[in-house]
């Protein structure tokens, strides 16, 4: 929009200060930097990384929540095998930021569902199911765009979904229930601009990625040190950016029901998926592995998607044993289904797809 | 001649009236409608048995799929006493309901009208309901919704196509005006108060109407062929119930139904801007219509039937294959007997209330009938299809799940509908 027809628009609303037309006119969105050219088939060191505020934090049922801004941005959508590229369109404001997690152990729950409704003065402005989101700062979260009615103060109410992931541990028979939880928005088109907007260049497009950025009182998402997983750990092995890691537990965790409702013997194994470099976890993907000993199969199947207080959230199986010398493999048989952020669009399938198959030796 | 027989004025009230109803359909409705004719009246002796038997007295397409009234108007009613009603009170509402019947002739010309009671208004009596009659109390039914209940006492639906009868109706109900169609009818709120009032529209080119309401996109792309916002038809005659399948058959109620009502909001966004029509088919009906071609605009060519029995089977595979499935695809597993017959009759209609507020807001008004309320329940937890969550990441709690991502309930409501001869402010064991 030209600084003419803003002036205009601001007098004829009568709500638009200068200070705020000059603001418009540098609209951050114009200085966004293209998406970068010959990005690696993997994690890459993105263009920019805006800056984010904390709008505040709730709790309800067995949730809390954390609320954060940004400015609007592009990420891309992933539906299955498809990744599209998700624009910025001229009416978003803002980039909305949710991380759900549970109070008591402070785990990030990455795998429900989550819709969010904006009202400003009693009336809805907007109401959207926001998707799962990886990004590099930020890890983990649920994230949209959205459109608002200029500054200030939004009621925003968080639905959560009651997760529907197998839980184990502490975990089994919680977060059955959704809650709604509200938090206040004051919003301002100044301060939102006062976020920061950090380029970068030499970096820009090569293997690596940002570090992640923490936010005072909220958990992060990263994924457990290989050091600190239950269990025996195995080994691992990365596919195009998501690193699987193996631990063996002597026996499934509460929760975990065989035929007939009841726990299976046997051994459990984990894999905890965590992104190369920031160590973040990567839910929501479909993995199932074989193992092998002494060219026999001895399990051929799932690994399930299950949220555990130890393990965190990871893929599990029970299999009759693990001996030296067995061989695992892991194959993803659907990438992680989650939005990304630039810099992970390439990565965990992907834009360009393929995530080669993992295979570890039991040591 | 409508209204009073003074053209000029009654032209007004009918103007002032339907801008009541909110919005632009009723109001070109009323312009457009063949003014000249008067609406009909009734005799109270042609009535059906039935408080629900609608659908001899509805429009048919030519595939015979029932076409419902284009006006409708829900009042949800409370009682302002606890304790059971009098024996004062069931007279005046019955003589209210006789008035009704006499102004109107029980057809989509005249108005079809239902008063059907909650589970709150039987906890009013010391007795309890017969075993045969199952309404329990509304609740939530999907793990991501958290509805408001409505428990008011009854609800009392009005339907016709001449927005013209369905207003006057509600008014003389409401105590607005002395009469409907020259008939003079007491007002119901001498005995219950209206909670709260909603109303809706069905039927081709009303929704085209009405997109400019919050949660459709600006690119209006409702066609002007969908009878509902979403761009398809709905209720196709072999996928509806019959109304003799959901009629209670034994005890005081039988001639009878039960009838859950919910409220959805809308957000069409992402449906229509996002999507193409492949996709929507995908996500209204079954990856399997998209793949086959099966759906045309907006359904017509789909003639008394959707297919969809066809691709119920195929839910997981489906998943597994296109990391999504459909919504009618999830909804009717649940939704046939052992027979294979249909066990839900859905008369669902649109709305631009967002009950609450003044806004407009793209809105579901959902009544289902069927003889058993747990037949609703199991349905709209097959439409969950939390199940196919587990099948792959690919279909999530509300995304590529059937239309989740574009419905949030906001509202609901279980009631029993009573045969005509026990309408009026029934004991739950009425002689």
């Amino acid at each position: 929009m030209k600084r003419r027809a803003l002036l205009r628009a601001g007098a004829l609303a009568g709500s638009l200060s200068l200070a705020g037309c000059s603001s418009l006119i540098e609209t951050r969105a114009a200085g966004v930097p293209p998406v970068p050219e010959d990005r690696p088939d993997g994690i890459y060191h993105p263009s920019h990384v805006e800056g984010m505020s904390m709008v505040g934090m709730g709790t309800g049922g067995d949730y809390a929540v954390g609320l954060m801004y940004s400015y609007p941005h592009r990420f891309w959508n992933v539906n299955g095998d498809s990744v599209s590229l998700t624009k910025i369109e001229s009416d978003d404001a803002v980039h909305l930021m949710a991380s759900v997690w549970d109070p008591e152990t402070m785990t990030v729950i990455p795998d429900t569902g989550l819709s969010l409704e904006v009202y400003r003065d009693g009336s809805l402005v907007s109401q959207e199911a926001i998707y799962p989101m990886l990004s590099q700062p930020m890890g983990f979260h649920y994230g949209a765009n959205f459109g608002l009615d200029g500054d200030g103060t939004y009621d925003v109410r968080l639905s959560v979904g009651a997760v529907s992931t197998r839980r184990t541990g502490a975990f089994a028979g919680r977060f059955a229930e959704p809650a709604t939880i509200e938090i206040p928005f004051e919003y301002s088109e100044s301060a939102k601009n006062e976020l920061s907007f950090e380029r970068f260049d030499e970096a820009v497009a090569t293997p690596g990625a940002v570090d992640p950025m923490s936010m005072e009182m909220l958990p992060d998402s990263f994924a457990p040190l290989e050091s600190n997983l239950p269990g025996t750990v195995l080994g691992s092995g990365t596919s195009n950016g998501a690193r699987l890691v193996v631990t063996a537990l002597e026996s499934p965790p509460a929760g975990i029901e065989g035929e007939a409702s009841e726990t299976p013997q046997g051994t459990y194994l984990a894999v905890s998926a965590r992104t190369q470099y920031n160590r973040m976890v990567i839910p929501a993907m479909a993995l199932s592995g074989t193992l092998t000993r002494d060219d026999e199969t001895v399990y051929e199947g799932a690994f399930d998607r299950t949220l555990d207080p130890e393990l965190g959230y990871h893929y599990g199986a029970v299999v009759d044993g693990v001996e030296s010398g067995d061989g695992l493999t892991l194959s993803v048989d659907v990438q992680p289904q989650t939005a990304r952020h630039e810099g992970y669009e390439t990565a965990f399938g992907g834009l360009m797809g393929g995530m080669p198959d993992v295979s570890i030796s039991v040591p | 001649m409508p209204l009073d027989g003074d053209t000029d004025r009654s032209r007004r009230a009918v103007l002032k009236a339907a801008v009541a109803l909110g919005g632009a359909s009723a109001l070109s409705a009323c312009l457009d409608r063949t003014s000249d004719e008067p609406v009909p009246a009734g005799d109270p002796n042609a009535k059906p048995t039935g408080q629900h038997a609608w659908r001899e007295y509805v429009r048919h397409d030519d595939d015979g799929n029932s076409q419902l009234p284009s006006h409708q108007i829900l009042l949800y009613l409370t009682l302002d006493a606890d304790g059971p009603p009098s024996a004062d009170d069931r007279d005046a509402l019955a003589a209210t309901l006789d008035a009704l019947d006499r102004a109107y002739a029980w057809s989509h010309e005249g108005l079809l009208h239902s008063i059907a009671y909650s589970p709150a208004y039987f906890d009013r009596f010391d007795e309890s309901l017969p075993d045969g009659v199952d309404l329990p109390e509304p609740r939530a039914l999907s793990p991501f919704e958290s509805p408001t209940l409505d428990r008011q006492d009854a609800v009392l639906h009005l339907a016709s196509d001449r927005a013209d009868a369905v207003l006057e109706a509600d008014r003389a109900l409401r105590g607005e005006r002395a009469d409907a169609n020259d008939v003079s009818v007491p007002p119901l709120t001498d005995v219950l108060t209206v909670d709260s009032r909603r109303t809706g529209f069905v039927g081709a080119g009303l929704p085209a109407q009405h997109q400019d309401a919050a949660g459709i996109p600006d690119s209006k792309p409702v066609p002007e062929a969908s009878p509902l916002f979403m761009g398809f038809k709905a209720g196709f005659r072999e996928n509806q119930a019959t109304e003799d399948y959901v009629t209670i058959d034994d005890g005081p109620f039988a001639g009878g139904t039960t009838k859950v009502i919910a409220n959805l909001r809308q957000r069409l966004a992402d449906w229509y801007d996002e999507q193409s029509h492949e996709e929507r088919v995908m996500e209204m009906f079954s990856p399997g219509h998209a793949a086959e071609g099966l759906v045309e605009g907006v359904g017509d060519n789909l003639g008394s039937d959707s297919g969809i029995d066809r691709f119920v089977d195929a839910l997981e595979s489906d998943a597994r294959e296109y990391g999504r499935v459909g919504h009618a695809q999830k909804a009717a597993r649940a939704n046939r007997d052992a027979d294979g017959n249909v066990r839900l009759l859905r008369r669902h209609f649109e709305s631009t209330d967002d009950i609450g507020s003044d806004q407009e807001v793209a809105s579901l008004h959902f009544p289902s009938l069927q003889r058993h309320i747990s037949e609703f329940e199991a349905v709209r937890r097959a439409m969950n299809g939390t199940d196919l969550t587990a099948v792959t990441p690919a279909v999530r709690q509300r995304v590529n799940n059937g239309i989740l991502e574009y419905i949030f309930v906001r509202r609901r409501g279980n009631f029993l509908v009573p045969p005509r001869r026990h309408r009026a402010l029934p004991t739950p064991r009425p002689e």
